[in-house]
């Protein structure tokens, strides 16, 4: 059986770092070199990871979306059962314009929190990787999938690059 | 002497110092232990609150059982405390998001203690301010008549009613806000989760919604903080504007004004800030943050309120200059009845309020101490409120043809209810901080980080505080005194 | 404005014209509205908090220093407005513009957010406060034609409508034109002096349309620009200076 998961736990972002240079260096495929951390660590290149995503094109394309389909909806029932008050045309545009502007505001917020929900899952296989540890300020650094024969050599990369401790998880523990 | 730490190549070319593990055990000690242990005081505060909530909300029952006469309302006055208490608290709620969102995109770090606390008054505020367009109402049981959905009335809402304005304002600011406040909750939520036991561990488990900490998951969280922000100040423009709109869109002398969108902005801007220093002044007391809410943030904050008097006084100065010159003969009727007739008591204690005392406190740099902004944030808000009562019933009192002239006096009906919101906002802030720690964990710790390099600057005497840097070369000497503080027994500058 | 509603505008246009010149304030035409519309009654003690409805009132003005003081009176109603300030703001379409021009008040569409009474520049629109209650034997007056109106519900001048649609559907019965004065709201049935004057302002034979045109013509608050359908006719200005047009009649 092979080792599922190797991780060790290091005291500060350099040494997170170095870590994560080693794993690559012994040739872990990216998308299963996990890191988890207290804070963001948005200054060390392993911070910067994963960092492109298109949510904010996804919120402006949500908000005209929205807007559009506010202000339709507005017309449509208006001329679906056509009201007229204080002499304004039945589909007034500055009113109409109000609610489709919070309409854009509204699509643009559920869109954000949508893809935030959807996309900050981890990679299938990653996801039980944790020590309790991290909320006491240290960071992860591990591999998944990690094969028998190379576990040796990625727990001696971990320790070398300065970890306190090297853990292997074994599948079912 | 170069002090920024950077990748450059294959290492680190300077070591960095590091964030130490006592400091990270005390931060998050100073900033869990509300939710870890209750004591009696609480119990008796949030019950004493929580017994003048209910007592408002019995009521509000009476006057939905008795009918809606038992208000001061009348023909003409036909709103008054409901409506100002709605206004009021809508303008609060500006404090917390508004702020916190400019504050973020500034990227003023001195932020960091002061968002969450400001962004919860928001939601809070929010919530009480929108029942109250609601519990006014003649039938409050028909309120979702108001919400637009196929029924069986096979009639849709008169979208071109400002009041429908406000329901789809309203519902995106609050979504806004509450999204706004509840993200950068999760990974501090995922810290109690790991550090409670048994009934608290199982809810922080299911509140931090699988949080670990990954890149990705830090990565994203702080996109979708940026979007909110930038977001959510079109909203809260657009919010407090709207409210405005209420009263402009009708024809009624000193409402419909043009002037009204922003001066109902910078009003709300206004108090929310005095109402946001006054929470932080009762919450740096109660939970003991003496070391987080520094004289520093009361004295910027007191600064941006100043700023705001200045402008709220410009905006009463262009209001009835332009008025009084215009000499329009059914606004003079409104006018005079606040410069020098029944209302104008309560306007120059308005002005005393709102720019009398405020204006010397927080203008001299000797008096705006923690002191200082609290006695001026509490005249605002008063001053606030009865700004918003002098905009509301005068025009009313006074409309148009002198034969149907009122006048308005409240009951104890309106006053418990006004009496109640206070106390809500009270309960819902003690039952908050119960379940939530009111600084941000890893948003201060980020920031103590930050100043790291200017702290071994300071400690080899190579620079003074002024010209510390952080990590991307920002000026960083507020927080890093902070950090001095919390890390070790180092002098104070 | 021309707009999209006109298809839905008919050939009438009801509309009303007060002559000031006739009025001698007797308040007749109050006591016919109270009792043609179940107008209740608010009490002393509810009427000094100013909770009182009248869905007509005489305002009574006073001209000039005692002992030279002159009344004039003003009766004031709906002034069924065509810009009516009332209607867009009503966020459930309780208050809207009928084809016939009536600034119509759906009374079980109301929740009572008061906002159009607020909006409307004549004041002439009433809420209920509680629920109304006729002492015995007064309920037995109840006009059957007439819906009573629950608390929290907003009510004002209908220009009689119940009877407008009585005399409409009894003329499409008998398959003819309404004629002009065949039927009146209470307060112009009732008024001695015939100071008010109802009928088809579209038909341009009208009595209601001629005096509408007349040069006596004005309108109340006409800087507001709610094109009211209501027209007072007055001889000149209040100003009250002797000699002045005001006391040429």
């Amino acid at each position: 059986m092979n080792k599922d998961a190797v991780y060790g736990l290091y005291p500060n972002p350099e040494s997170a770092q170095r870590a994560v240079d080693a794993l690559e260096e012994a040739g872990v495929p990216e998308r299963d070199i996990v890191i988890v951390s207290a804070e963001p660590f948005e200054d060390y290149p392993f911070g910067r990871r994963d960092h492109r995503t298109l949510m904010p094109w996804i919120a402006v394309l949500a908000g005209v979306l929205a807007g559009l389909m506010g202000f339709l909806f507005v017309a449509f029932t208006q001329r679906a059962y056509p009201l007229p008050t204080g002499g304004m045309p039945i589909v007034s545009p500055w009113p109409d314009g109000v609610i489709t502007y919070e309409l854009i505001m509204l699509g643009a917020i559920l869109a954000t929190l949508i893809t935030l929900v959807v996309t900050a899952r981890s990679p299938e296989g990653t996801s039980h990787i944790y020590a309790t540890e991290v909320a006491q300020g240290k960071i992860l650094v591990g591999a998944a999938k990690v094969r028998a024969e190379n576990s040796a050599k990625i727990e001696a990369a971990l320790r070398n690059a300065g970890a306190f401790s090297v853990v292997g998880s074994k599948p079912g523990a | 002497m170069e002090w920024r730490g950077g990748w450059s190549g294959e290492r680190w070319v300077i070591p960095m110092a590091s964030l130490d593990q006592d400091t990270l055990n005390r931060v998050d000690d100073d900033l869990l232990r509300p939710l870890m242990a209750t004591s009696r005081r609480y119990f008796v505060a949030s019950s004493l609150v929580g017994l003048i909530v209910l007592t408002a909300v019995a009521v509000f029952g009476y006057q939905v059982w008795r009918g809606i006469g038992v208000l001061g309302i009348n023909r003409p006055v036909f709103w008054a405390f409901y409506i100002t208490n709605f206004v009021f608290w809508i303008g609060i709620s500006h404090a917390g998001t508004l702020i916190s969102a400019i504050l973020r995109l500034a990227n003023a770090t001195w932020r960091r203690p002061v968002t969450r606390c400001a962004e919860a008054i928001t939601v809070f505020a929010l919530s009480i301010g929108a029942m109250f367009p609601i519990i006014h109402l003649g039938r409050p049981w028909l309120f979702f008549w108001l919400v637009p959905y196929p029924s069986q009335r096979t009639i849709w809402p008169n979208f071109r009613s400002p009041l429908l304005w406000d329901f789809f304002a309203i519902s995106s600011y609050l979504t806004g806000s509450v999204t706004f406040l509840l993200l950068p909750i999760i990974p501090d939520w995922a810290v109690v989760r790991e550090r409670a036991h048994g009934w608290r561990k199982r809810l922080y488990r299911v509140l931090s919604l699988g949080w670990r900490g990954t890149p990705r998951q830090w990565n994203r969280l702080e996109t979708a903080m940026h979007i909110m922000a930038v977001v959510i100040i079109p909203v809260a423009v657009s919010v407090h504007t709207i409210v405005s709109w209420d009263f402009a869109m009708a024809p009624v002398p000193m409402w419909h004004s043009t002037i009204f969108g922003p001066y109902f902005v910078a009003g709300a801007i206004f108090s929310g800030i005095a109402g946001l220093i006054l929470a932080m002044a009762l919450l740096r007391k109660c939970l003991h943050l003496e070391e987080y809410l520094r004289p520093l943030h009361f004295d910027n904050l007191g600064k941006l309120l100043l700023m705001m008097s200045l402008l709220w006084f410009y905006f009463i100065v262009a209001e009835r200059l332009t008025t009084w010159y215009g000499n329009e003969s059914s606004e003079m009727a409104v006018f005079w009845a606040t410069q020098r007739g029944a209302f104008a008591p309560l306007f120059w204690i308005m002005v005393l309020c709102n720019f009398g005392i405020p204006f010397p406190l927080l203008a001299i740099k000797k008096l705006r101490t923690i002191t200082g902004t609290v006695i001026a944030s509490s005249t605002i808000v008063v001053g606030m409120w009865i700004e918003r009562f002098l905009i509301i019933v005068p025009s009313l009192a006074r409309k148009y043809l002198p034969y149907a002239f009122g006048s308005y006096r409240p009951t104890w009906v309106e006053i418990t209810v006004t009496a109640g919101t206070f106390a809500a906002m009270g309960l819902l802030y003690l039952l908050f901080v119960k379940f939530v720690p009111i600084i941000s964990i890893w948003e201060l710790k980020v920031g103590l980080r930050a100043t790291l390099p200017a702290r071994a600057a300071w400690r080899q005497k190579a620079a003074p505080w002024s010209q510390c840097r952080d990590l991307r070369g920002r000026p960083n000497a507020g927080e890093a005194v902070l950090a001095a503080n919390l890390m070790a027994k180092e002098p104070r500058e | 404005m021309k707009s999209e509603i006109d298809h839905l505008e008919s050939k009438i246009h009801w509309g009303m014209v007060v002559d000031l010149d006739r009025c001698t304030g007797c308040e007749a035409c109050v006591v016919a509205c109270r009792a043609e519309n179940n107008v209740p009654t608010a009490g002393e003690d509810q009427a000094a908090r100013g909770r009182a409805i009248h869905w007509l009132r005489v305002e009574r003005y006073w001209e000039g220093e005692f002992p030279e003081a002159r009344v004039r009176f003003r009766p004031v109603l709906c002034q069924q407005c065509e810009a009516a300030p009332c209607e867009p703001v009503c966020p459930t379409f309780a208050s809207y513009h009928n084809p016939e021009g009536l600034n119509a008040q759906v009374y079980n569409r109301c929740i009572g957010t008061r906002y159009c009474a607020n909006a409307c520049p004549y004041t002439v629109r009433f809420f209920n406060f509680y629920n109304p209650v006729w002492d015995k034997p007064l309920h037995l007056q109840l006009n059957p034609d007439v819906s009573v109106r629950e608390v929290g519900v907003m009510e004002k001048c209908t220009f009689c409508v119940q009877r407008i649609k009585a005399a409409e559907i009894q003329a499409k019965a008998e398959k003819r034109e309404l004629k002009d004065g065949e039927f009146n709201p209470a307060c112009v049935q009732t008024c001695p002096p015939k100071a008010l004057i109802f009928g088809n302002l579209n038909d341009p034979e009208s009595e209601v349309s001629k005096l509408a045109r007349s040069n006596r013509a004005t309108v109340l608050l006409g800087e507001l620009n709610t094109r009211p359908n209501v027209t007072y006719l007055e001889r000149g200005s209040w100003s009250g200076e002797e000699g002045g047009p005001a006391s040429a009649g």
